[in-house]
């Protein structure tokens, strides 16, 4: 059974989001404070965590921080603020996907369904994007003979992109690709993501050869063996 | 030559100190030119005093002589007449002093001759200064000029008398005294003068320059200062030594940066809590929200097992949650607005495909309801894509809120620098006096059919504030029952300015009538 850890110091939202996440048949896990998350991560070892921004003790940046330095588990951030600082902040820290408050429940469960899904129709073989090679089976890409860990969902965006080796992808395009939904202004979820992965696999984030920007348009991969 | 004159124009330093050296020389010349005066006439008339006493005395004891000698012998006289004009030439020292002497009409004699001294001309003698002499026998004097027969000439002093000497008659006698020395006393106190003015003026220009520039450094420097205070780097300083007035003005200057900044920084306090305070109240409003919400949906959820009052009650708390939801987000914004923390996040987007998105978002049906009309397929420009994506899904929407059936009209202009999108509608419209009110918050045309589409009241002012955010403009033009154009220009680049507009807001063949209603 899945297990979901809620973060949040809010008493009435966090048995609210019990209620409604166990009727769609999820194990929950409900953790008041932010200086709690880490011992309680360590023994639930949860599926996915959903992470209140203000929390007591350590806020959810933070959180989400630490638990990026021990484990790739898919984070979502729950944010009453909608402004830019707060979101970005949380993304940067390794945030997968945020939900402003107020928000749906039905929203919410489709959220956690697409961060939950397991990457599907693995093409056989490996695919490959500039000079990095992707193993769908392993879950991992390798660069010049090294393993780079990734989340999931940086995993995806790879994939998405590798994928299609010569197509343009807007930020629209890459947002129902990956997050599974277009809230189609949200563009700065994709901006940010785009940034963290670059960071991890390129070798110049200022002159990227695998993720290259197409100006006023999106996203596209490098094509393989363009450094050389 | 224009240098000159636009220094004379932007340099107080300039203009001060040519004003004070044109009034310098006025002064010195007049002061100058009456000293020359008095001195030259008090040479002249001390000469004169002594040339009237000498001339005076000469020709008394001529006179004495002569009357000595008549009682003497013919050869006699004749010798002392003789030594009359017998008078030395003038040397280096011992300026010119001429003699001449001439005998009235009337007298017959000849033992006295006529005649003047060292070959002076009779011409020497003025004619007034004769008549005159010859009419009293006071002494006469007249300036003259001594003219020799060499043609030697020299400034003069002619004095006459009249020697009267019983048996031999009446005489003319003039002593005639060079003023040589005088005029050269003269020529060197002109000199003195001229030179001591000039060096004069010289001076009060450059003191006065270097008064001035000591003086006007300071101010120059906190302009220089102000300048960048302006530009906004709060933190520039004169630098201030002394308690001298130049001190002070430079103490006052930087009194004035200090309050400049603490007033500043007040305000960015104030409107940083205005911000806290607007995140505070978002959050502790939006968590119960959440739990309301999802709470709602469970019992919506389960609504088929409710009899019908219940269920409806569920449906109406459902959307009255989503009502609550938009004028919160509505407000928060406007309160952000207020507080100008609103923030832009710029990208370089297609505006043709945020505009046929935005239609597409309010009016998903496929009838052809919304046309759109623009010039090119692509058009890239700097904007914040959610504040413009805002704006046109609230014209849009305004737009098919009031259309009564009648299609809409989108279009898309632009030139070097700006674009423009216009949407038009031909149903109820507005009144020229609603368009004064149309921006305004929680304003609505009509109570009377209001909240068709149960908007908040808020969009139009909010569209207006994201408009002004992107320096752009966003206008209204309605006439009752002719529809309604708003038109929204943007720069087309960050930073840019609209300058122009490629779509006129009263559409055309409605500037007939726009025209007899005047502008409002």
């Amino acid at each position: 059974m899945t297990l979901i850890m809620v973060v949040d110091d809010d008493q009435d939202l966090a048995e609210m989001l019990g209620i409604v996440l166990t009727g769609d048949g999820y194990q929950v896990d409900l953790v008041n404070r932010g200086d709690e998350v880490m011992s309680a991560f360590a023994m639930q070892n949860p599926d996915i965590v959903l992470l209140d921004v203000m929390l007591p003790g350590i806020d959810g940046v933070e959180v989400c921080r630490l638990i990026r330095t021990v484990s790739m588990v898919p984070i979502v951030m729950l944010t009453a603020k909608g402004d830019t600082q707060d979101v970005v902040a949380g993304l940067e820290a390794g945030a997968d996907d945020y939900m402003v408050k107020p928000f749906n429940s039905s929203e919410l469960l489709a959220r956690l369904k697409v961060r939950l899904r397991r990457t599907g129709a693995q093409t056989s073989g490996g695919l490959s994007i500039g000079n990095i090679k992707i193993d769908q089976i392993a879950h991992s890409i390798i660069r010049d003979g090294q393993n780079i860990p990734l989340t999931r969902l940086e995993f995806d965006l790879l994939v998405a992109l590798a994928k299609e080796p010569g197509r343009v992808f807007t930020r629209e395009a890459l947002l129902s690709e990956v997050w599974g939904y277009r809230p189609a202004t949200d563009t700065r979820l994709v901006n940010v993501h785009i940034q963290r992965l670059r960071s991890k696999v390129e070798r110049d984030v200022e002159n990227p050869e695998i993720i290259l920007t197409v100006r006023g348009a999106g996203y596209k991969a490098g094509v393989v063996g363009s450094s050389e | 030559m224009s240098s000159i004159f636009s220094g004379w124009r932007s340099s107080l330093v300039i203009r001060v100190t040519g004003t004070i050296v044109l009034i310098s020389i006025l002064i010195i010349s007049f002061v100058g030119t009456l000293l020359y005066n008095r001195i030259s006439t008090g040479i002249f008339d001390e000469k004169l005093h002594i040339a009237i006493a000498d001339a005076q005395s000469t020709a008394r004891s001529i006179e004495l002589q002569l009357q000595f000698a008549k009682y003497q012998d013919r050869a006699t006289v004749k010798m002392v007449a003789n030594e009359i004009l017998a008078v030395p030439a003038a040397t280096d020292n011992s300026p010119a002093r001429e003699v001449a002497l001439f005998a009235y009409p009337n007298v017959r004699s000849t033992l006295i001759s006529s005649g003047t001294s060292n070959l002076m001309m009779d011409t020497s003698i003025p004619k007034n200064l004769r008549l005159e002499t010859r009419k009293s026998p006071s002494t006469k004097w007249e300036r003259t000029r001594i003219l020799y027969v060499s043609g030697r000439t020299e400034e003069a002093i002619a004095v006459g008398h009249v020697i009267s000497v019983s048996n031999f008659g009446k005489y003319e006698f003039y002593v005639v005294y060079s003023l040589s020395q005088q005029t050269s006393t003269v020529k060197i106190i002109a000199r003195s003068l001229l030179f001591a003015g000039g060096i004069l003026i010289i001076l009060i220009g450059f003191v006065t320059w270097v008064v001035l520039r000591r003086l006007i450094g300071p101010v120059r420097e906190a302009a220089r200062i102000a300048e960048e205070l302006t530009a906004g780097d709060l933190d520039q300083r004169m630098d201030v030594a002394g308690t001298d007035e130049v001190a002070r003005l430079g103490y006052a200057f930087n009194e004035m940066a200090v309050a400049l900044k603490q007033q500043i920084s007040r305000l960015e306090n104030l409107s940083m809590l205005q911000q806290r305070f607007v995140s505070d109240v978002s959050h502790e409003l939006r968590t119960p929200l959440t739990t309301i919400r999802m709470a709602s949906q469970v019992i919506y959820g389960s609504k088929d097992g409710f009899d019908p009052a219940t269920a409806r009650s569920a449906e109406l708390l459902i959307s009255q949650i989503d009502r609550f939801e938009s004028l919160l987000v509505d407000l928060l914004e406007v309160s952000r607005f207020d507080a100008q923390a609103a923030v832009m996040e710029v990208e370089e987007i297609d505006l043709v495909n945020l505009v046929r998105e935005s239609i597409d978002y309010v009016h998903p049906s496929q009838e052809r309801l919304i046309t759109l009309t623009t010039e090119s397929e692509r058009l890239l420009v700097d904007v914040d894509k959610r504040r413009i994506q805002r704006i046109l899904r609230n014209l849009i929407t305004n737009a098919i809120d009031h259309r009564e059936d009648a299609p809409i009209e989108v279009t898309i202009r632009e030139n070097e620098t700006v674009v423009a999108i216009g949407v038009r509608d031909y149903g109820i419209g507005f009144s020229s006096k609603d368009r004064a009110s149309l921006f305004d918050r929680f304003w609505r045309a009509d109570p009377a059919r209001a909240r068709t589409r149960g908007g908040t009241g808020l969009g139009l002012s909010i569209a207006m504030e994201d408009a002004k955010l992107h320096q752009g403009t966003l206008e209204a033009w309605g006439q009752p029952r002719r529809g309604a154009h708003f038109v929204l220009t943007l720069p087309k680049f960050a930073g840019g300015v609209v300058d122009s507009h490629p779509i006129s807001v009263v559409p055309r063949g409605e500037q007939l009538t726009e025209r007899e209603i005047g502008d409002l």
